[in-house]
């Protein structure tokens, strides 16, 4: 989980000037992704699984600091923070405080193979995934495939979509389990909030 | 004594020296591989109280000790990885490695998780189990908070037979899970910044202290490595292993043997050649040297059975103390002139010999008796090499040496004389012990200054680059240091692996404080019995009432099906050691389980990343059965206590040959003569401080051996000025000669390239340098003035 964090914050990010593909959308896309230094949205994300007759749906608001991380916060069906920065995953108290949460370390096989990625580098997910972008500037799908044939038994892809802002991220594993994430009121986040900053490890 | 009994003896003497030099190749070359120890931690003494310990210790250094660990680096991900591929063919194409580990074999991820799935109902991480154990636990909370996790769920490890996640976070904090090289590309891998890096094993189908083993493979790499780096440009390789610091250890010590040995012969040579003006005094000088150190290598071998490296190099600097014997009967011949008589000469100059061999005995004697296999074979070396070497000149010198010599040079002699006079002048009389005095007040500020450093280590000296290299592949593959372990015992399996998981929740407190990297333990793969049945009680709590757990999993939206089958599950089995121990996966952390025994069971853990000593040893206090095994810690200790002997045993040893000297020469003038090799010491130590040496053991060892050679110097000026009487300044010229080879040999070593041996060679350097200028004191009263 954390390592696909990265990818998106990857995806997002700014050092994309260098990256190998020449695709010019993608190229677009990942500049224009990373115009923003701090975004905030409202998310739904959507989660079925083989084991499940109904899927989950839970919602929250996420704060995306260019650099640092994210704050992703669950409302419903329960309320609770993590802040995700870098390697870490803490779960973020009523102060601000944040309590790392160590069995989220390295949380399955697949986040390993990931790992890779957690360098901060376009590069690692290129080395990981094969990407392709579809679509117009305006409306537009980045594709991630993996490269790795252990990772790709277990994850059959992962697709953002998004204008301006990234708008969905779509996450398909081979077993059938498939996570939808949508946001919403995606906006420059404006200056952060103490609590925000604490949480983020920000001065 | 008649030349014809002459002749007999040296005719025996002969034979004899040819039996030990026959029994000696034998034992050298009859055996098989040559028996020269190189490996720097055979040579160091067993430390350990615990016999289990010291099992330990070879047993890592075994595990690693036979293994090449490469990487192979390029900032190119894809030529990384394909000049790793090469070199593990390359490598795999040769005899000499044994197993050569590139590509992994394919593997699924469910292998990972098969062996734990009917014990997931025992198995817990520390923080599932405090969560489970606390009195507000909502399962239903806990269940919608892991399946509306961010991004990803239950990967790896279905959701329908981990609901909860407590198996997945469990495999999470295993080793494979926690390791820093991943499987990409069937390769194991890092990435660090803009590099890759690719991580290659070789093992050696033999020994890394083998010679012949070691020239192969380092062979057989280096010509992989060149092509690799030719047909990948970029690609750089780092390595690390046993075999490499062997061979560094032995290129210096042959190089240190090659320079000590041949700049202390031709050093020697050229001074006896200018001094007796003859080449026969030349080759019979090597020959007695050369025969002591035939009886020393072949009595060190039967000894010991091998040599060390070390002992060797030792050998080379002896060359110059056993040539002492043949130098003094050579010059007591020059000395005769026209009336030299072979079997009188030698009467003349036995008793001096005598005293001089049983000073020198006296002083190896003590070495021998430091329980440090090293250095008692260097006092086995000695005590056989000096003895057959004075006993050269006793039986086979005198019917070599019939004939008159040419007297020696006489410019040397005057030179000898006019520095004797010089030096003796201060110490006439009471002058003498103003002199003394004085001093040891120009020694006093360097003794301040004197401090001790007993860190084994700083002794045996380890090319930077390779240990740069070794520190840089540990922290990228996340590889420990094998020299620091915990030993754990138990009296059976289940209290060893409760003893270590008393220990590695301390060892957890750390890594969490961000004080060490991580550790490597059994129990934290196996808990213990107790540990999963306390676990299984906790989980019993939400199982003992299925129907409702049952409906928080039907509430959250599970299949029935999947709850039957989850719920069928229970409570499944724990998992036991040894079962674990024989799965595939276990492989890799087996020799941490060390088996058990009529005393018991005993397992290793591994502390990983490097900590602070003091910390680690911290973390066993007052634990049970638990106990850090720190080698080069226990040695550095065991030096620092020897040193502390050593000064000791100095002391006592001045005094054992105080009534030798009271006995011979009155105890009125002993005094006199055994001051020059004590203030000798005393001149060395102050030296010592003010170039700011820290004292070892080496220090000391080499500080007995000045006192003994300084005796040697007492004795033969003491004895021999007698018999030279006509001929002033040519004893003292015999001694300074003495002086001069001794520091042509063992003063060569201080430019060994192991700090050890320089501290050795210094330290010799500088008493023998002393010792030789201050000699002429003893003598003060008894010469006429100028």
């Amino acid at each position: 989980m954390r390592r696909l964090m990265t990818l998106l914050l990857l995806c997002c990010l700014a050092p994309f000037a260098h990256t190998q593909t020449n695709d010019a959308l993608l190229q677009h896309v990942l500049a224009e992704l990373g115009r923003h230094a701090a975004v905030r949205a409202d998310f739904t994300q959507t989660r079925s699984n083989p084991a499940l007759d109904k899927p989950q749906v839970s919602q929250g608001r996420l704060l995306f600091v260019l650099g640092r991380g994210m704050l992703w916060q669950t409302v419903s069906p329960y309320r609770e923070t993590l802040a995700l920065t870098g390697g870490r995953t803490a779960r973020i108290d009523a102060d601000g405080y944040a309590h790392p949460m160590r069995s989220e370390r390295g949380i399955s096989q697949v986040s390993q193979m990931l790992q890779g990625m957690l360098g901060g580098k376009v590069d690692e997910a290129l080395r990981q995934f094969s990407v392709t972008a579809s679509g117009t500037p305006a409306r537009w799908t980045l594709r991630f495939v993996p490269k790795q044939d252990r990772v790709a038994r277990v994850l059959g892809n992962i697709s953002l979509e998004g204008d301006d802002y990234l708008q969905g991220i779509t996450i398909a594993m081979q077993d059938g389990a498939r996570t939808e994430i949508r946001f919403v009121h995606t906006r420059e986040a404006g200056p952060l909030a103490a609590l925000e900053k604490r949480a983020l490890g920000l001065p | 004594m008649t030349p014809r009994t002459l002749k007999l003896r040296a005719g025996l003497f002969a034979v004899a020296t040819l039996l030990v030099a026959a029994l000696g190749a034998y034992l050298l070359f009859g055996r098989g591989p040559l028996p020269i120890q190189t490996d720097l931690l055979a040579m160091l003494p067993a430390t350990e109280q615990n016999p289990l310990a010291e099992a330990a210790v070879e047993r890592l250094a075994h595990a690693n000790g036979d293994r090449m660990v490469l990487l192979v680096e390029n900032a190119d991900d894809t030529r990384a990885k394909g000049a790793a591929r090469a070199l593990g063919k390359a490598l795999a194409a040769h005899k000499v490695f044994g197993a050569v580990t590139a590509e992994l074999p394919p593997f699924d991820l469910a292998q990972l998780a098969a062996p734990y799935l009917g014990h997931r109902g025992w198995l817990l991480t520390d923080a599932d189990r405090d969560a489970l154990a606390q009195a507000g636990y909502d399962p239903a909370q806990a269940l919608a908070q892991r399946l509306n996790e961010p991004f990803l769920t239950g990967v790896g490890m279905p959701l329908a037979d981990d609901p909860f996640g407590w198996l997945q976070h469990w495999l999470a904090q295993q080793p494979w899970s926690r390791s820093p090289l991943l499987p990409e590309d069937d390769l194991l891998v890092a990435h660090r910044g803009e590099a890759t890096y690719v991580l290659v094993t070789a093992t050696l189908d033999g020994s890394s202290y083998d010679d012949g083993m070691q020239r192969r493979a380092l062979g057989a790499l280096h010509e992989a490595e060149a092509r690799i780096e030719h047909d990948y440009p970029g690609t750089r390789m780092l390595h690390t292993g046993a075999v490499f610091y062997a061979a560094a250890a032995r290129a210096g010590a042959e190089h240190d043997v090659h320079m000590v040995g041949w700049i202390s012969s031709i050093g020697i040579a050229l001074l006896l050649l200018g001094v007796f003006r003859s080449p026969g005094p030349l080759l019979l000088a090597f020959l007695s040297t050369a025969v002591g150190v035939l009886a020393a290598t072949t009595l060190s071998l039967l000894v010991f059975g091998k040599i060390y490296l070390l002992t060797l190099v030792f050998g080379a600097a002896l060359l110059g103390e056993a040539a002492d014997y043949s130098i003094q009967y050579l010059s007591a011949r020059a000395n005769a002139g026209v009336h030299w008589q072979a079997g009188t000469g030698l009467r003349q100059v036995r008793p001096a010999l005598l005293l001089a061999l049983a000073t020198s005995l006296l002083g190896y004697a003590l070495l021998g008796l430091v329980p440090f296999p090293a250095l008692r074979q260097m006092a086995v070396f000695a005590i056989g090499g000096m003895s057959a070497a004075c006993l050269s000149v006793f039986w086979l010198l005198p019917a070599l040496l019939q004939r008159p010599s040419k007297p020696m040079t006489p410019a040397l002699v005057r030179g000898a004389r006019a520095l004797q006079h010089v030096l003796a002048r201060p110490a006439h009389g009471w002058r003498g012990a103003l002199a003394a005095l004085l001093l040891l007040l120009l020694a006093l500020p360097g003794w301040m200054q004197l401090r001790h450093d007993d860190d084994v280590r700083n002794l045996i000296a380890q090319p930077a680059a390779l240990t740069a290299q070794e520190a840089q592949i540990r922290e990228i593959t996340g590889l420990g240091n094998g020299s620091q372990f915990y030993l754990v015992q138990g009296k059976d399996r289940e209290q060893t692996l409760q003893h270590e998981e008393a220990l590695e929740a301390r060892l957890q407190a750390l890594v969490d404080g961000g004080k060490l990297e991580g550790w490597l333990g059994l129990a934290g793969m196996v808990p213990s019995q107790a540990r999963q049945a306390r676990d299984h009680a906790l989980l019993a709590r939400l199982f003992d009432d299925p129907a409702r757990l049952r409906r928080t999993l039907a509430d959250a939206g599970f299949r029935a099906a999947a709850i039957d089958a989850w719920l069928a599950a229970w409570p499944g089995t724990p998992l036991q050691l040894d079962d674990w121990l024989k799965t595939p996966l276990s492989t890799p952390f087996r020799q941490l389980w060390m088996g058990c025994g009529a005393q018991g069971c005993a397992s290793l853990v591994l502390p990983q990343g490097s900590a602070d000593d003091e910390l680690l040893a911290h973390a066993a206090d007052g634990l049970p059965g638990v106990q850090l095994v720190d080698k080069p810690a226990s040695v550095s200790g065991l030096f620092g206590r020897y040193r502390g002997y050593a000064s000791v045993w100095l002391l006592a040893a001045v005094l054992l040959i105080v009534p030798v000297f009271g006995w011979r020469y009155g105890l009125r003038r002993a005094p006199r003569v055994l001051a020059p090799p004590v203030l000798g010491i005393a001149l060395t130590l102050a030296a010592l401080g003010y170039l700011d040496q820290p004292l070892t053991l080496f220090h000391w060892m080499a500080l007995m051996l000045v006192l003994g050679v300084g005796a040697n110097y007492a004795v033969f000026l003491h004895e021999g000025e007698p018999h030279t009487a006509g001929r002033p300044g040519a004893m003292y010229a015999s001694v300074l000669l003495s002086a001069l080879t001794a520091l042509l040999s063992f003063g060569l070593l201080a430019l060994s390239s192991m700090p050890a041996l320089r501290d050795f060679g210094l330290t010799l350097l500088l008493g023998i340098a002393f010792t030789a200028l201050l000699v002429p004191a003893s003598r003060a009263g008894s010469m006429g003035e100028p």
